[in-house]
């Protein structure tokens, strides 16, 4: 089923939850909700599931305006952080409970219940009440619920945030392989982006109620058309600061305090009209390089702190009153003080207008 | 090895000096509130004994007046002291026994059983003397305030006596731990509730009335018993209160405090807020004052309210509604009152539903009919089960609203309901003669009917299985 919000808006009040909301979701697609607490995603979702009425705009599925329609009518399945079942219910109770509303004739009740719980591995608890469950578990029942009156849409609402790291991780690839294997569209709310960055075909990035950016998980990472977006996106962060842009022939060059490095001519030629813009560059794209003395070709600051990730080592540079994350090799020996230099790949920077905030190399 | 550690690391301290410090509390609590009320026992004077109803009546039975001096019958504490100085001294006894005994636990029952024989003696003797003469009310006081004290103790100390005995068997042990995490509780049941029973039962085997009293009390049997049985309007009185109950808890204080619940929790907050402050008008309205309305509401045109309503449409000559259809005046007087109840304990528990399970509801394909039949309901039924027992229970023994409204006329007993019986026997005959005795016995019934209703409903509403096996074990 296609889903397709236009101008959506909700307000309670001078409170706006949700701020001229516009997008389409293609049929099967994965769509992931993503924004710091507080932005409107619930709200937005909520709308989409027919709980809350929009201010304004409209919501159609497959061209049909569904505003006025109920949501038992709407055939949805929701998965909830907090799993939202019915406690009085046992497993098999909460499991069948949307087709027990729909009237399905008791055998196939079982049957498809049996199924469903099957699918999400968890046929030995049916008979459980959810307090004897443990979290994991609880998601899969709230999973299965969903499920089984085989929606034509999905709207999950952080629904991984209550569980440990590792059984996230193991989540996150079930609920994508589920959704890709039946091919259900997906609306998925999460403020985790990593969780967005895997599993969603697109993800719609949210601030204060409006849409800032909708666009596949890729191209929000390597086309960031905001500072917000650029900052939000990736982790760990972009850093972002402010430069001086000068000009030398055909040479761009970067200057703030302390600080000094090349832009390549495709990119720096973007901003030829700005004196100051707005750099980004993430911790990945910059390269540590011990100082060798005299060398003027890149800058030169100082560790001010290493913490090491496993993997790698992200470490604080501090350049006077600027600091920027740095992705190091752990074998590369740091201690606190150590001047170092680094090395900017230039193909990577990206460019923001500081006044706007938007991008100077993506519309 | 790393599961030992787990182990040492979670176990819970055993309760150790924090018992003493529990039961201080309790002790000290329990002092607070029964030392004022033994000294209103004691001191207690007629005109305040008339002004009681029946059960405080029964409760302080003891007293007897004469010409206005003050007198105490310490019998029925004297009934409680050498059962006290007999536990204390058997108990001294056990662990006395070799392999069993911790000297001080012997001392311990020892000090309570002497203790309790003082307080026997003590309370005996002042007895003894106020039949002579009528000034020696303080001692009495005293005497039997330690007496009191001393049971107290004793039960304090068999708990701790036992427990200490039983530290090889972890059942009886856990046993004994839940007695002690309620031993506050338990006393002020035991205190407020079984020991007045058992007075109120004590005297409803005696003659006790305002015919006999300055005579010493002679103990009957169960004649009063026979006697209520055997009253040609029993079958009547039981009838009645079963249909007072029922039909007011049924209408009223379940059924439409719960559709007051659901429809002020549907509504606008502030709204809502409202509706529920309005219900609760004839709750705090002074009960006399509240009747009044009522009768003002029902009177003969051109003054009843009703009538003037009905008039409006041509209905002209209709009478005093209450007398005419009393039943529905009592259920409609008392149900007005009941239902604000129920209506804001079941408000805050719908209330109390988290919005996702609502919202879960709704998604699955549940309306508002369904909602409230799978989700809400279910979810009220501790709630319901608490309103029921308690409303119950307080409508078998409520008759203020029914004494004012109809003082259980019109005619013979027709909306005389147990309680009301029970009262006017006790206190509030013509002629003033006050059978205090048949009153207790009529009092006692009730209270049994009321033990054996709330036993029957927590079998009914299979309590048990509402509550949730404890996340945290007990170690
Ligand atoms: N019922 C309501 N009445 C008034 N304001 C509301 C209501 N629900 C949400 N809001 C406001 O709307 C904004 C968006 O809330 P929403 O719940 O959609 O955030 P969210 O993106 O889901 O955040 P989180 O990640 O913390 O769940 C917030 O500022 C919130 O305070
Ligand atoms: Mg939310």
């Amino acid at each position: 089923m296609r889903v397709e919000l236009n101008d959506l808006t909700k307000r309670w009040g001078n409170v706006t939850g949700a701020d001229n909301i516009s997008l389409d979701i293609q049929s099967g697609e994965f769509v992931a909700f993503l924004g710091p607490s507080g932005c409107g995603k619930t709200t937005t979702l909520l709308m989409v599931a027919g709980i809350y009425k929009p201010t304004a705009g409209e919501i159609r599925f497959d061209d049909r305006v569904v505003n006025q329609v109920p949501p038992k009518d709407r055939n949805i399945g929701m998965v909830f952080q907090s799993y939202a079942l019915y406690p009085h219910m046992s497993v098999r109770q909460n499991i069948g409970y949307p087709l027990k509303l729909k009237k399905s004739p008791a055998a196939e009740m079982e049957q498809r219940v049996q199924r469903v719980a099957d699918m999400m591995g968890i046929g030995h608890l049916l008979d459980r009440r959810p307090a004897q469950l443990s979290g994991g578990q609880q998601q899969r029942v709230a999973l299965g619920r969903a499920l089984v009156k085989e929606p034509s849409l999905l709207l999950f609402d952080e629904p991984l945030s209550n569980l440990d790291a590792r059984l996230r991780l193991t989540m996150r690839s079930e609920i994508k392989r589920l959704q890709l294997d039946l091919g259900i569209t997906s609306i998925y709310v999460t403020h985790d982006q990593v969780e967005a960055m895997t599993m969603a075909d697109r993800i719609a990035v949210m601030q204060e109620g409006k849409l800032q950016a909708y666009a596949p998980p890729n191209e929000l990472y390597e086309r960031p058309r905001t500072t917000f977006i650029a900052g939000f996106v990736g982790n760990p962060p972009m850093n972002l600061f402010d430069v001086q842009l000068m000009r030398e022939g055909d040479r761009y060059l970067a200057k703030r305090q302390g600080l000094e490095f090349e832009l390549p001519p495709e990119r720096g030629s973007r901003a030829a009209a700005k004196a100051e813009v707005t750099v980004g560059i993430r911790p990945e794209d910059i390269t540590l390089l011990p100082d060798a003395a005299g060398s003027n070709e890149g800058s030169q600051g100082e560790v001010f702190v290493v913490e090491p990730l496993g993997r790698d080592n992200l470490v604080d540079v501090r350049f006077d009153d600027l600091h920027l994350f740095v992705l190091a090799d752990p074998r590369q020996t740091l201690k606190i003080g150590d001047p170092v230099r680094l090395q900017f790949d230039g193909d990577k920077v990206q460019l923001f207008d500081p006044e706007t905030e938007y991008s100077l190399l993506w519309t | 090895m790393v599961t030992n550690q787990t182990e040492t690391a979670i176990q819970v301290p055993r309760a150790g000096r924090g018992r003493w410090l529990l039961l201080a509390a309790g002790l000290l609590l329990l002092g607070c509130i029964v030392l004022p009320w033994l000294r209103f026992v004691i001191i207690a004077d007629q005109r305040v004994a008339l002004s009681l109803t029946g059960q405080q009546a029964a409760t302080i039975g003891a007293i007897e007046t004469t010409d206005g001096g003050l007198l105490y019958r310490s019998s029925f504490w004297l009934f409680f002291a050498p059962l006290a100085g007999a536990v204390g001294l058997a108990l001294g006894a056990i662990n006395l026994l070799p392999g069993r005994s911790a000297p001080w636990h012997g001392l311990f029952a020892v000090l309570i059983s002497v203790t309790a024989s003082v307080a026997v003696w003590g309370a005996f003797a002042a007895s003894q003397e106020i039949a002579q003469k009528q000034k020696v009310a303080v001692e009495a006081q005293l005497g039997l305030s330690v007496a009191f004290m001393a049971l107290l103790l004793l039960l304090v100390g068999g708990l701790i006596l036992l427990r200490e005995a039983s530290g090889q068997k972890p059942a009886f042990r856990a046993a004994l731990d839940a007695l002690n995490f309620m031993a506050p509780g338990s006393l002020l049941v035991i205190v407020f509730f079984f020991l007045p029973a058992i007075i109120l039962f004590i005297l409803s085997l005696t003659d006790l009335s305002s015919a006999n009293f300055s005579e010493p009390w002679t103990y009957v049997g169960f004649d009063n018993y026979k006697r209520m049985f055997s009253d040609r309007f029993f079958p009547k009185i039981l009838r009645n209160t079963f249909q007072y109950v029922i039909l007011t808890l049924l209408f009223f204080n379940v059924g439409l405090a719960l559709l007051l619940a659901l429809l002020t929790a549907h509504v606008s907050r502030r709204v809502g807020f409202f509706f529920r402050l309005l219900w609760l008008l004839p709750r705090i309205t002074p009960s006399v004052v509240y009747i009044v309305m009522w009768q003002r509401i029902a009177q003969q045109p051109p003054y009843g309210i009703l009538n003037q309503i009905l008039g409006l449409f041509g209905v002209e000559n209709q009478p005093y509604w209450i007398p005419e259809s009393p039943w529905v005046f009592v259920v409609l007087v008392n149900g007005f009152v009941g239902a604000s109840f129920g209506m804001i304990i079941f408000t805050s528990a719908i209330e109390a539903i988290p919005a996702d399970l609502i919202i879960a509801a709704k998604v699955d394909g549940a309306g508002n009919l369904a909602l409230i039949r799978d989700i809400t309901l279910p979810l009220l039924r501790w709630p319901l089960l608490f309103v029921v027992t308690y409303q119950t229970l307080s409508l078998l023994v409520s008759f203020e609203y029914i004494l004012l409204l109809t003082n259980g006329g019109p005619g013979l007993f027709t909306t005389e309901v147990w309680a009301l019986t029970a009262y006017k026997r006790a206190l509030q005959t013509y002629f003033g003669s006050n059978q205090w005795a048949y009153g207790a016995a009529w009092g006692f019934v009730l209270v049994l009917i009321g033990a054996i209703l709330s036993v029957t409903y927590l079998r009914v509403f299979r309590f048990n299985d509402l509550v949730q096996e404890p996340k945290i074990d007990v170690l």
